[in-house]
């Protein structure tokens, strides 16, 4: 991946992060940029770990569901 | 109630913690629990989750004591934890006892959720390696689950943790030694440009890594005005997961190598194998050591002698892939007796961090009761120019006992170090070898291997021997 798609993709990371959130007040610590960055990477992982939840209980569904080999 | 008035010593690697520290006193190690970490250490104790985690061995028992503290105004509680046989540290682990530590603070984290508690710090100096298996070692590490608010140890984690494993799987296992240089983990912004190109297309490590950076650096000098945003207990578990997925595919092999195949290059007959097997056995028996260090243990086949009887073995190599295969074979094996780490004995680990005292060198964690110290003395002596006189000044400041093996000059082992250089090592004779360490040594026993050219030597140290280099005994250097 070239230094321009690396880029690209943190703008865009960024500018979601920026976008989605209401103010308040703080002075900032050199930890910021961590913590905001988490807050970004969870609301993206949340929704990839509601379907692995579901995955999950839609596959011991079905390996409860099937008959046992003999 | 005693005080602690008298002899007590605060223990030097623990003064960053506000919620208390820990203290020799009487040769006990104790932990003053502080009033200002009373509400945490109650919802620990009272939540139940104290007694989850130490009931799966993840957490260090303690017993609360009646010790009195010197300041009992700042002193909440004063407690007892379990007495670790040997301290090792992170840059001293293969790359499975790393990884193997980083899930079992992941664990913890989740484990104490569902207790209404969270860890507020992520250090890997706080994981120790206990009867085999990684255990967290700071009781204080935990506090109330502050609700809608993120992780605050999610850095500390990445850079004790995630970073350092990304770094030995995907660039180079030596990278492991950064935790000598970066006393609070590596640097997310130089893992970030020492990592290959690919990991970007792995979504975990450019986000937790390679965006981390970015945002550390683009966010680092600036004021800004922060956004209050809602942080969900399923955002926090999603992000344990995240980091426990990507933590658990990360893997490293030797290259171009299978661990069935790796180190069976023994220099040896059977039947001298068998016998160099038997006496070291002898040796031991003989010495009932309480803890045994086996200094260059390759896959641990020595260790393997003392580990068997119980007695606590640190099984020390300069090879992260013998130290891995160790440290995987004893964990499959559930061997809780022996404890492989990675150790260059020509530059062994130094004291570290704040005033040099935060980790202690090597020297200051022993000595050992009994050292091993098989095949390694032509690899000091020829292969890096330690004089014996400086080899026996080092051990004597390490062990009580040595069971050391001398391979004369002769012996294929040597001749390979010496094909690509000047023989200057006419001094190199067992002669020598037992001149020069008698002044620091009582030679008790001295057995030659049978079917080879070397022998094995059972020594105790000098009463006299060992309290550090003695300018009287030891050359110049040049």
């Amino acid at each position: 991946m070239n230094r321009f798609s690396k880029n690209m993709m943190c703008i865009i990371l960024f500018g979601l992060m920026v976008m989605s959130a209401q103010n308040a007040h703080a002075y900032i610590d050199p930890g910021t940029g961590s913590y905001l960055l988490q807050i970004l990477i969870a609301s993206v992982v949340s929704g990839l770990f509601v379907i692995k939840m579901w995955w999950a209980k839609i596959k011991a569904f079905i390996f409860k569901n099937k008959p046992e080999k003999k | 109630m005693k005080t602690t008035e008298c002899n007590s010593k605060k223990e030097p690697g623990s003064f960053r913690d506000p919620s208390g520290f820990l203290f020799w006193h009487d040769g006990s190690l104790y932990r003053q629990v502080d009033y200002s970490y009373k509400e945490s250490y109650d919802r620990l104790m009272e939540s139940g989750l104290y007694d989850a985690l130490v009931k799966k061995n993840l957490l260090i028992p303690h017993q609360e004591t009646e010790i009195f503290p010197n300041d009992s105004t700042k002193a909440y509680k004063i407690i007892k934890p379990v007495l670790l046989p040997f301290v090792s540290y992170p840059y001293e682990w293969c790359f499975s006892q790393l990884k193997d530590a980083a899930l079992l603070t992941l664990t913890i984290q989740k484990i104490a959720l569902e207790f209404g508690m969270s860890l507020k710090d992520c250090s890997a100096y706080n994981i120790q390696f206990y009867k085999g298996n990684p255990i967290l070692i700071d009781t204080l590490s935990f506090e109330p689950y502050a609700k809608n608010q993120p992780w605050v140890a999610y850095r500390q984690f990445c850079q004790h943790f995630l970073a350092p494993l990304a770094l030995m799987s995907y660039t180079d296992i030596r990278l492991n030694n950064f935790f000598r240089i970066y006393i609070d983990g590596v640097p997310l912004d130089l893992a970030s440009r020492l990592l290959p190109s690919r990991t970007w297309l792995r979504f975990a490590l450019l986000a937790h890594v390679h965006l981390h950076a970015k945002s550390q650096l683009h966010y680092g000098r600036k004021t800004i005005e922060i956004k209050k945003r809602d942080f969900s207990r399923h955002a926090f578990i999603a992000l344990i997961d995240n980091l426990e997925t990507i933590v658990g595919k990360l893997k490293w092999q030797p290259f171009g190598t299978e661990w069935g195949e790796y180190y069976n290059d023994i220099n040896y007959s059977d039947k001298a194998f068998q016998h160099k097997y038997q006496i070291v056995s002898e040796f031991i028996e003989v010495t009932h050591p309480k803890d045994v260090w086996d200094l260059g243990a390759n896959v641990g086949f020595f260790s393997s002698i003392a580990g068997k009887q119980s007695i606590p073995t640190v099984a020390f190599d300069i090879d992260p892939a013998a130290v891995e295969k160790l440290y995987l074979d004893c964990r499959n094996q559930k061997d809780s007796s022996t404890l492989p780490l990675l150790l260059d004995l020509t530059n062994p680990s130094p004291g570290l961090g704040w005033n040099n005292t935060e980790r202690s060198s090597l020297i200051e964690r022993g000595p050992a009761d009994t050292i091993l110290a098989l095949a390694i003395i032509h690899h000091l002596a020829i292969g890096n120019n330690v004089p014996f006189i400086r080899i026996a000044d080092f051990l004597s400041q390490i062990c009580k006992t040595l069971i050391i093996e001398f391979v004369p000059k002769h012996d294929s082992q040597v001749q390979r170090l010496l094909v690509t250089r000047q023989d200057i090592f006419s001094g190199y004779t067992q002669q020598t070898f037992e001149m020069e360490f008698e002044p620091y040594f009582e030679i008790i026993r001295s057995v030659p291997i049978a079917d080879s050219e070397r022998t094995l030597y059972l020594m105790t140290k000098r009463s006299n021997a060992g309290a550090g280099p003695n300018k009287n005994r030891l050359p110049e250097t040049t």
